[in-house]
């Protein structure tokens, strides 16, 4: 039997893997890290975060929001550099030790050590000055969001570093959402003015210190977008909603990049689910093939919103590994 | 090409900086505010069907919305009476439980742009405020309810319901990422629309009966 790591390469890889990946089973992902300080409020609290944008996350809430209006970060695009101030990525040994003891403690031949990144360049922008300003200024003030973006990869890069140095992973797993679930935020034409270089510059910097797998996180349509996450080094798309029909995506770039997702969290992960419902979503998904895709929730963690939906959908794939290796 | 084309077609490509001047252009030359007014709802329109069609993206139909907006304030001391709506009023929020407001801001641009008047409740609405708003707001024809969680789901069908239920003269639209024209009849809303753009139609057609 292959190591979780193993068959995971052998369904990226277009080899012969011996099961389904089982959802985040192949990442051993190092939430200790002390650069993630602030980044998750506790529930039913709220407060800035080390970019100073306001959160909120109200009780009984799935989950935080920025909150812009008096709160927003940039008021002025054209004066971000008087508002913006990235946070310090240095941090004491002992306040690392955490993240490193857990890093040593993973059986790399097992899993990958995996670094997180929540909030990535495009989410930083609209976190920032909110969504409706941030879209408005990549058209009435593009050289002003070309120098934003470039401070933000900056900061992103000075991260990359720290966590190369600290825990020296296998894995980056980076989230940051591109688009809702018919289509993306920004026009090909405008992603790739905008972002492309930036996240070549982020990943490949990875890459060329010893990260083998990128796994981005993007719960949306992004179909559109695959030929530049695939330029941009990203190995694995997790999150991959049923809306980017999945197996055209496989037949047309399986071998560049993989798919992770198929199982659409909203409509499994909800307060009324149950097992046949997961069943019956886990094995569309698994029907999507046996190379180049990942069935997994769409969730960008290795986590459910209701209890018990997770652990439903790991099951779910051992029936459908059973059945189908 | 006439300036009320113009004006149109700077709407549609989002040209922030020189709609004003255009407007004036167009009412200097002797053109009535209405007409402009119309020529800019017409490219609203264009806006709205390209979005739905997928052929152009949030930024354009934001940067419309803007151009739309900074046109209409030109003519704003010209237009007949305080309001430049024609279509009445329309109270939109995003239910109870829900923070997101992409979605319904988008909308509410669009149907501003498009005659409408809006009162715009934000995010996490109870539907008792829904309630009330759509009760104490003048010529309220249209309540936009939006969400984007499955979880919340249930607080939608609560505030069709409430408002369904008080006998007010208003129709009632919903929409968000979950929301499916069969989940909108079976909970008992008026109208379901997947985009910014195809909401317009339908609220359109909506109040206009």
């Amino acid at each position: 039997m292959l190591t979780k790591r193993q068959n995971l390469m052998e369904v990226i890889k277009g080899g012969n893997p011996d099961r389904f990946v089982k959802q985040y089973e192949f990442l051993e992902i190092i939430m200790e890290m002390p650069l993630l300080k602030g980044v998750f409020l506790e529930p039913g609290t709220e407060g800035k975060n080390a970019w100073g944008v306001y959160y909120k996350w109200p009780e009984g809430h799935i989950g935080q929001m920025p909150v812009h209006g008096e709160h927003t970060v940039i008021k002025d695009i054209t004066e971000w550099k008087k508002y913006v101030k990235a946070p310090s990525v240095e941090f004491s040994d002992e306040e690392w030790a955490a993240a490193v003891e857990h890093a040593n403690s993973v059986d790399r031949n097992e899993q990958f050590v995996t670094a997180p990144y929540f909030g990535g360049i495009f989410e930083m922008c609209h976190n920032l000055m909110s969504m409706e300003n941030a879209l408005i200024a990549f058209y009435e003030e593009p050289e002003h969001m070309h120098e934003l973006i470039e401070y933000i990869t900056e900061y992103e890069l000075a991260y990359a570093k720290e966590v190369i140095d600290h825990i020296h992973p296998d894995a980056l797993f980076h989230h940051d959402d591109w688009g809702t679930q018919r289509n993306s935020f920004l026009s090909p034409e405008m992603f790739k003015e905008f972002f492309l270089e930036p996240y070549k510059k982020v990943y490949g910097f990875y890459k060329d210190n010893g990260v083998e797998l990128v796994v981005h996180h993007c719960d949306s349509y992004a179909a559109n977008l695959v030929p530049f996450m695939i330029e941009m080094g990203i190995d694995i798309w997790q999150g991959c909603m049923t809306t980017n029909n999945i197996p055209e995506l496989i037949k047309k770039y399986g071998g560049q990049i993989s798919f992770m997702g198929g199982i659409d969290s909203g409509v499994v992960d909800f307060p009324g689910w149950n097992q046949e419902i997961v069943e019956k979503e886990v094995e569309k998904a698994c029907n999507n093939g046996k190379l180049y895709f990942i069935p997994c929730l769409t969730q960008g963690l290795n986590i459910s919103s209701f209890p018990g939906v997770y652990e439903a959908v790991n099951e779910a794939i051992d029936k459908m590994s059973k059945k189908m290796f | 090409m006439s300036n009320l084309q113009e004006v149109k077609a700077m709407v549609e490509q989002g040209k922030t900086k020189l709609i004003a001047g255009k407007v004036q252009e167009a009412l200097d030359e002797g053109n009535t505010a209405e007409d402009i007014l119309q020529s800019m709802i017409d490219a609203m329109g264009v806006i709205g069907d390209r979005f739905s069609a997928g052929e152009i993206f949030v930024p354009e139909m934001l940067i419309a919305a803007k151009a739309m907006s900074l046109g209409v304030d030109v003519l704003k001391p010209h237009l007949a009476g305080e309001s430049t709506s024609s279509l009445g009023t329309c109270v939109i929020g995003t239910v109870e439980g829900d923070l997101h407001d992409i979605g319904k801001n988008l909308v509410a641009m669009m149907l501003e742009g498009n005659g409408f008047e809006i009162i715009d409740m934000g995010v996490d609405v109870s539907p008792e405020k829904f309630l009330n708003a759509a009760k104490e707001n003048n010529n309220v024809k249209l309540v936009a309810l939006s969400g984007l969680l499955t979880t919340t789901m249930p607080k939608m069908e609560e505030t069709v319901k409430l408002i369904k239920d008080s006998g007010l003269p208003v129709k009632v639209i919903v929409g968000g990422a979950p929301v499916t024209e069969e989940y909108a009849a079976e909970i008992g809303a008026d109208g379901f629309a997947p985009d910014a753009g195809s909401a317009t139609v339908k609220a359109k057609e909506l109040v206009n009966g």
